[in-house]
């Protein structure tokens, strides 16, 4: 019997495969290992992946890693941060991401300190001036993520928050500036 | 309740052949589809009212909600549509595809209905908590998931847990059944649909249990219990039930589509072998999925993260293209069987596209395998991700999953549920036609536009108002206001094409001619019931087919390779 709603036949497991169908196994099976082989081989050979230490943390010592950080950091005619080296610290907060506005430099690899001082939030960051190319990395509470970052196009680019956090979560915004040099 | 319980043609051993599919169907079984069926369209109704408040907030020339009830809103909508829809509408199908199908009666009863009181007071409380919620700093909306440590109201998280319990008990008597058909008929093989419905039950059965951990453990730090909570934990044990029930709806869809493709248009399986071992692959790997939410997190690591998210090297994306196949060929073989296949797509051309039933079974293939299926494996990509992650590209995939293939699928069934079960004749028989297509056009291109103001601006999902105002800054994302637009438009239009569907259900249900004798149901059955034995299936074309799906691998191969380019332009990041 071939209807889905009957018992089949003793011998369905040797009934034969119409060659169309095992053609098709053959296709899907071979996409499947290579975007599979792609993905991996990616995490080496490519320059955007969503790879970086992870250390436990709490609020308190994220903040107090902050205040260490902003107080050996410069500060610019106009308020923003101007890291005292590569180690860049952001932290969100309802409903505002402290350690912003920051400025970097273009062509230099900064290792991003991502926390959150709360709950959830969403670091949602693009180039003012092109939409189109953005980064979302998800921020917990009790963790802190080193992603390392180097950003090769100088411009404003904003950060906003993709992850509900109350009321006020429309709100939340930062900038980062990346400079042709410091 | 006579709606639910008409018995006037059970035999004295309480069954009935069903004139249409031929099944012998006892009336212990039959009164619990309806009644979960009923419910699940009732869900339908509330989270779609919830649809039109929350889709004319995000199209912001209308703005309605502000922030507190916009998220209230949201909550509500995607509780109701993405769960007890689905859910009430699962376990209808769980005792479709055991009992039924195996001509049995439904075991344990008590357990059918108390499951059906425990899931109903459950949806309740969450409904209520999240209504009546005061909003900041402790009674947030928990929107779908609840993520900790943002506090929502407690009465949430024990309505959530009491739902899934309920869920729990009400598959038992789904189990009973397959057990005691396993112990009178030791050596017999199930029939496929019986079989797809029980890999979706275990499957299921794992996402509950995840869901539990999840929910009780935020319960007990909601209610001081414990003093903290791990977010990062609870993510991973959230995941296992929050994508878990999503693929609870792809394999009970992919039955429903064996089932209905069968029953309305004449599909056969092909090769039982092939069919079964995509179930299988289902049942191993799909749960895996899970860590799609968790490829743009901290904590998890890479390995852990490429093996999961690939649901071990795409064994389960491997089953859905088997399945991509094998449902169109049983159509095509099915219907060249009987003489109905004249040329490449003569066997397409000639099936009963008026019948609802039948259009939104297919259209819920093909959308779902186009839209719904090749973004979900381009987006859980581990680098691709990072693009996708949280903005409104994300909520295009999942609509393209939920939203048009499941719910297509879905309410091809209830159609079917209403002609069959309910013994009704459609209300309004020519609107009832055309709402499939209606459907499946607005709300496909709203899924479209979801995906673009998602990849190409960067449109958080969850926010209220941030397309043309962001306070505090003069950054905005005005830039996508034409698309918005354009979403705005068919995402009404799909609201109104959700309200026609329920105009039919619940107009056919309380005044449609009933269906008194076989002959009323005749037009159900493909073809007038020609058969032909000839040759064995597989030996019928399967050109048109093997057309679609190369086209389809076309499709998914482009795809993959827009969203790999566009990630490459981005500047370095990680290790």
């Amino acid at each position: 019997m071939t209807s889905p709603l009957d018992t089949p036949d003793d011998d369905w497991w040797n009934t034969k495969i119409n060659r169309r169908e095992s053609l098709w196994l053959g296709i899907s099976g071979l996409w499947s290992i290579l975007i599979f082989g792609w993905m991996s081989a990616y995490t080496r050979i490519g320059d955007q992946n969503p790879i970086g230490e992870t250390f436990e943390t709490s609020p308190e010592e994220f903040q107090q890693a902050i205040s260490e950080y902003q107080s050996a950091a410069s500060e610019r005619d106009d308020g923003a941060i101007v890291p005292a080296d590569t180690d860049v610290y952001i932290a969100g907060l309802q409903w505002q991401w402290l350690g912003t506005p920051v400025v970097l430099e273009a062509g230099t690899e900064y290792d991003m300190h991502l926390s959150s001082l709360d709950v959830q939030h969403g670091f949602s960051i693009r180039p003012r001036d092109s939409l189109s190319k953005h980064m979302n990395f998800q921020i917990l509470p009790g963790y802190e993520w080193v992603l390392p970052m180097e950003f090769d196009e100088t411009g404003t680019y904003d950060i906003v928050c993709n992850e509900f956090c109350g009321t006020g979560h429309r709100t939340m915004h930062g900038t980062l500036e990346v400079v042709e040099e410091l | 309740m006579t709606l639910l319980t008409s018995d006037d043609d059970y035999d004295d051993e309480g069954f009935r052949t069903c004139s249409v599919t031929g099944l012998d169907i006892h009336q212990t079984a039959e009164g619990p589809v309806k009644l979960f069926g009923l419910t699940a369209v009732i869900a339908m109704l509330i989270g779609g009212i919830f649809a039109l408040t929350v889709a004319t907030t995000r199209w912001e020339v209308i703005g309605l909600l502000g922030p507190g009830d916009f998220y209230q809103h949201l909550t509500l909508h995607a509780w109701n549509l993405l769960i007890f829809w689905m859910v009430f509408m699962e376990i209808a199908i769980l005792y479709v595809g055991g009992p039924m199908v195996l001509g049995r009666r439904l075991p344990l009863t008590i357990a059918a209905k108390a499951g059906w009181v425990l899931m109903v007071v459950g949806a309740l409380v969450i409904n209520v908590s999240v209504f009546t919620a005061g909003g900041f700093p402790n009674e947030n909306a928990p929107l779908l998931t609840g993520y900790v440590p943002l506090e929502s109201p407690p009465a949430f998280y024990a309505g959530v847990v009491v739902f899934i319990l309920g869920a729990v008990v009400a598959a038992l008597p789904f189990f009973l059944t397959l057990w005691r058909e396993r112990r009178e008929f030791p050596s017999r093989s199930l029939p496929l649909v019986a079989f797809g419905a029980f890999i979706t039950s275990i499957i299921a059965f794992e996402a509950l249990v995840g869901g539990l951990i999840a929910f009780v453990y935020a319960l007990l730090w909601r209610i001081d219990v414990l003093g903290s909570v791990d977010a990062a934990f609870y993510r991973q044990m959230y995941w296992t039930i929050g994508h878990g029930s999503q693929q609870i709806n792809l394999a009970a869809m992919v039955t429903v589509w064996y089932f209905l493709t069968h029953v309305v248009g004449g599909a056969e399986v092909v090769s039982q072998k092939v069919s079964r071992t995509a179930f299988i692959l289902y049942l191993f790997f799909i749960n895996l999925g899970a860590a799609h939410h968790l490829m743009s997190d901290p904590v998890v690591s890479s390995g852990w993260r490429l093996f999961n998210t690939s649901y071990a090297f795409y064994g389960a994306a491997f089953a859905s293209m088997i399945h991509a196949f094998a449902i169109p060929a049983g159509l095509e073989a099915g219907r060249r069987k009987r003489g109905k296949g004249g040329g490449l797509l003569g066997w397409l051309t000639s099936a009963p596209w008026t019948n609802p039933v039948f259009s939104a079974t297919i259209f819920s293939i093909i959308l779902f395998g186009f839209v719904g299926g090749i973004t979900g494996v381009v987006m859980g990509q581990m680098q691709v991700n990072m693009t996708w992650h949280n903005n409104f590209a994300t909520v295009g995939h999942f609509h393209g999953t939920v939203a048009v293939g499941t719910t297509l699928a879905f309410m091809g069934l209830v159609f079917f549920v209403i002609r069959t079960m309910f013994k009704r004749q459609l209300a309004f028989p020519r609107l009832a036609s055309l709402q499939p297509y209606f459907y499946a056009g607005a709300m496909g291109i709203a899924v479209l536009m979801m995906m673009y103001v998602g990849l190409l601006y960067g449109i958080p999902r969850r926010t209220v108002s941030i397309v043309q105002n962001i306070p505090g800054t003069n950054f905005d994302f005005a830039a996508a206001a034409p698309l918005f637009a354009i979403l705005g438009v068919f995402a009404i239009l799909a609201i109104v094409a959700g309200a026609a569907f329920l105009l039919v259900a619940v107009a056919s249900l309380l005044v449609g001619d009933r269906v008194t004798s076989p002959a009323d149901n005749a037009d159900l059955v493909p073809d007038g019931g020609a058969e032909d034995e000839g040759k064995p299936l597989h030996a019928y074309e399967m050109r048109g087919t093997f057309f679609f799906v190369l086209i389809f691998m076309a499709v998914f191969v482009l795809s993959y390779v827009a969203n790999w380019w566009f990630l490459s332009e981005l500047w370095s990041v990680g290790l």
